[in-house]
């Protein structure tokens, strides 16, 4: 594996942190927040939005399915 | 199965997946406890979703006309996501990153690739779900007749 700054995997680390604290906040309604359901559901009001988001739906799942795709657990 | 494969991808997967339900979990106990009811769908809905495949539960049409209205909503996302997708990467790895060859022939065809194998799987979830729609509405359009009473 390749060596990489510990501060990359911090921000990393910190982003989702907050995403999942914002979801959180969101979902107890304390805040009156928009949960990311709200926010998709807004998205894909429109056209381009369902197209971004398919576009980013396929595009995660073509990196992480398929790109140097072998038979499933091979070592 | 090597430590390796266990540590690179079977734990973060596993870490991440936990985290997701967690999260889920701690969400919806909030909400029951509040006694907020699930929230309906609301506007950003489309006619397609919130009738339903079978299109027959709420507003009588025809079922063949909710799968045609599903199917043409679904190509239209399948096919403009997937070309917007292809336009950025072309623009990017081709014209900015300057990878070219395989790797774009990859996203062309691993890309469809995927499409070709969720859609029947979305196409089966659909119909399981308008089943189960029907048959609930047709639950409750059917009150058990009442007893008769001396």
């Amino acid at each position: 594996m390749a060596q990489h700054p510990v501060i990359g995997y911090v921000v990393w680390a910190v982003l989702f942190g907050a995403l999942f604290a914002w979801e959180g906040l969101a979902l107890s309604h304390i805040s009156g927040v928009p949960t990311l359901s709200d926010a998709f559901r807004a998205i894909m009001r429109y056209p381009f939005g369902r197209w971004a988001l398919f576009a980013l739906w396929l595009w995660l799942g073509w990196h992480i399915f398929i790109r140097g795709w072998h038979f499933l657990l091979r070592g | 199965m090597s430590s390796s494969l266990l540590r690179q991808d079977v734990l973060p997967v596993a870490v991440g997946y936990l985290l997701l339900m967690g999260a889920l979990a701690a969400g919806l106990r909030l909400t029951w406890r509040g006694g907020h009811p699930p929230a309906p769908a609301r506007g950003g809905a489309t006619a397609a979703t919130r009738d339903g495949p079978a299109g027959t539960a709420r507003d009588g049409h025809p079922a063949a006309a909710g799968w045609l209205r599903l199917v043409r909503h679904y190509a239209g996302t399948a096919v403009g996501g997937y070309l917007l997708l292809m336009a950025v990467v072309v623009l990017y790895y081709y014209g900015v990153a300057r990878v070219g060859g395989p790797f774009i022939r990859s996203a062309f065809t691993g890309c469809a690739l995927l499409i070709a194998l969720s859609a029947p799987v979305f196409a089966l979830a659909s119909w399981l779900t308008g089943r189960r729609r029907s048959r609930a509405g047709r639950r409750h359009a059917d009150p058990p007749a009442p007893r008769a009473t001396p």
